[in-house]
């Protein structure tokens, strides 16, 4: 794999409200992730870093050209990490829990061409700037983005919906998992962003574009979403990674060179 | 010594395991998911040390570990916590002294030992195998005040609950006021408080529930699943709905992600040759989404100078029900479009979203020279 320079920056904060922060998150290049964990006391934040030490543990090992494979297959083992503390509770306790949202953005090696991998289980979402507007690429595994789909209500309800924090999958839960998987050619994304809901469900995307738009720096820019979540409320625990690609140069929009090649052949000029 | 152990919750992690118990401070946490892995294989107190020691001694400024032996119990404090051990031999109070890294005993015959973290509290929770937040720990028989019965704790938080059903007897008493009246105070502390401390008795104080001991994997049921929800009252699951998320083009039977046999080979006009046994992409820069990881389609990448091709311009798969055995191209909304040539048929153009089945020998036309020729395998 030709070799990329990420610049990167990563954020977060217990928030307002909550007094133990739930969300883990791993920056270790080419390996990027966000987890929010659920369950209340001591069961989430131990679930949420489980997930985040074993993509550390991927890190380590990574081959790009076996991205999908062994980022499923750790999604696999944090899986079975997180059912089996789970059950050691549920001997005791039956309804006790333990789980998490998971995103991951790694580079993979896809037939010897850069790209980036991304994967979503939950409600953490992944975001792109591309030509200078934000776009979401995850599709969150929620009731309320179920209820979108399907036409139900829109997008300004479900922001109010009362089960819009309702997730359909979500790493230990016993169903088993199905994360989404997404590959993006590395030039149509200008800048990465994973977080979890505590910046999504405090701040509307306008700002969220605006902040990574406006603020150069990434480390800057993760900072600042996650501050503009904990002033606009801080509910929930907030969690940003922000990557840049650095040095890659676009392909042209416009072959003007061509072009004029082309004109001067047919005009009979200077060639 | 019985290792009957009870707690006070706090801030604390307690991280039990069967032969050791650690406890760290709530800013501890990135340690405390290892740990618990150590201590649920029943690792050595000297394992569980050495792992406990690995990110170093000048992030860990708090720290208490007891061990129980066969005949001895090994107590180690750094920092804040203080222990007291009491033995056949009397009673003895353990603390680390400013400037040493820890205070350690290994004391025989042990009859109790009350570790206090943070706060003074009633350690009137059954502490089992697992994580627990935490202000007090004890282990055996308690010296000084007897321990409140573990049920009395399960019962508090459940029992505002109760009292909140807005009418509890409205039918023997035809004045409901004074019913209506007192659940509200009592059920505001309960609500009142954001962050659930009070609903940690409801994970470990029924021991009786469930006699299996720790180690044993019940089979969950079904149930359960409904229960599954945040104490912070914020992000719960439901249950999956596996069809939901690939919609089938409209008209079209959903298709099978991977096919043993490839349907058709595709001759681009770049040279490049790809075999249809699963989802091709084909654009100036396409994007695959939402696929699981067993079905990652083909993504071919074709040069587009005068940008007639669109990012992500078709998609070729293998057909389902009456087009099994055949490829399908669907025109994916792209800004110039694709030109269809069927042997033996005019040239047409293929509506966005519409899937087409291919004969062998269709050529597919993209725009700015590149043509895909449909072949058999």
């Amino acid at each position: 794999m030709r070799n990329v320079d990420l610049h990167h920056g990563a954020s977060s904060d217990v928030g307002l409200v909550r007094k133990v922060n739930e969300d883990s998150y791993l920056v270790a290049p080419p390996v990027f992730v966000v987890a929010d964990g659920m369950g209340g006391h001591s069961g989430g934040d131990v679930a949420s870093q489980m997930v985040v030490e074993e993509f550390q543990r991927l890190a380590a090992v990574y081959d790009p050209s076996r991205g999908a494979e062994q980022v499923a297959d750790t999604f696999a083992r944090a899986q079975a990490r997180i059912i089996d503390f789970g059950n050691a509770h549920r001997a005791m306790t039956p309804g006790w829990h333990a789980g998490t949202t998971a995103v991951v953005a790694v580079l993979v090696d896809d037939n010897g061409v850069t790209k980036w991998l991304l994967a979503n289980l939950g409600d953490s979402r992944i975001y792109r700037i591309t030509d200078g507007s934000l776009e979401q690429i995850s599709v969150d595994h929620s009731v309320v983005q179920e209820l979108i789909d399907a036409g139900q209500i829109t997008v300004e309800e479900a922001a109010t919906h009362p089960e819009r924090h309702v997730i359909t999958r979500a790493l230990g839960s016993p169903e088993g998992i199905q994360p989404d998987f997404f590959l993006l050619p590395l030039g149509s994304v200008e800048r990465l962003l994973l977080c979890s809901d505590g910046v999504t469900g405090m701040i509307e995307d306008k700002e969220i574009e605006d902040i990574l738009e406006s603020v150069a720096d990434p480390r800057d820019a993760a900072d600042r979403l996650v501050r503009a979540a904990v002033a606009a409320g801080g509910r929930d625990n907030a969690t940003a990674i922000v990557v840049d690609v650095v040095g890659l140069v676009k392909d042209a929009t416009y072959d003007s060179q061509r072009q004029l090649e082309s004109l001067e052949s047919k005009l009979g000029g200077r060639l | 010594m019985s290792t009957d152990a009870r707690f006070a919750t706090g801030d604390w992690y307690a991280v039990v395991g069967d032969h050791v118990t650690v406890l760290l401070p709530g800013s501890q946490r990135d340690r405390v998911a290892a740990l618990w892995d150590l201590a649920d294989a029943g690792a050595t107190a000297d394992a569980v040390l050495d792992a406990l020691v690995s990110g170093g001694l000048s992030t860990l400024d708090h720290v208490a570990l007891v061990a129980h032996g066969d005949d001895s119990t090994r107590v180690i404090v750094r920092g804040a916590p203080t222990a007291t051990v009491a033995s056949t031999s009397g009673e003895e109070i353990v603390s680390a002294t400013a400037g040493t890294a820890w205070a350690e005993r290994l004391v025989t015959g042990v009859t109790s030992i009350r570790v206090t973290l943070t706060g003074d509290g009633a350690a009137d929770h059954a502490l089992t195998a697992g994580i627990a937040r935490v202000s007090v720990v004890e282990f055996g028989t308690p010296s000084a005040a007897p321990s409140a019965p573990v049920e009395e704790p399960v019962e508090e938080p459940v029992a505002p609950v109760v009292a909140a059903e807005p009418d509890p007897e409205p039918e023997p008493q035809p004045e409901p006021e004074p019913v209506a009246v007192e659940p509200e105070p009592e059920a505001a502390p309960a609500y009142a408080e954001p962050e659930p401390v009070a609903a940690a008795p409801m994970s470990f104080g029924e021991p009786e529930e469930d006699p299996t001991p720790t180690g044993e994997t019940p089979v969950v049921e079904a149930p359960v699943v409904d229960d599954w929800s945040d104490r912070d009252g914020q992000t719960v699951t439901g249950p999956p709905v596996p069809d939901f998320d690939r919609p089938p083009i409209p008209g079209q039977e959903m298709a099978p992600e991977v096919v043993s046999q490839p349907v058709a080979s595709l001759v681009f006009s770049t040279g490049d040759v790809v075999l249809v046994d699963r989802t091709v992409l084909v654009g100036r820069a396409p994007e695959a989404r939402r696929f699981a990881s067993h079905d990652q389609p083909h993504v071919v990448t074709v040069a587009s100078p005068q940008q007639e091709i669109s990012s992500t311009h078709l998609e070729i798969r293998p057909g389902a029900g009456a087009d099994h055995g055949s490829a399908i191209a669907t025109d994916l909304g792209s800004t110039n479009g694709t030109v269809l040539a069927q042997p033996g048929l005019e040239p047409e153009e293929l509506k966005a979203g519409i899937a087409v089945s291919l004969i062998p020998g269709a050529v597919l036309d993209l725009g700015d020279g590149v043509t895909i020729q449909v072949t058999n395998p």
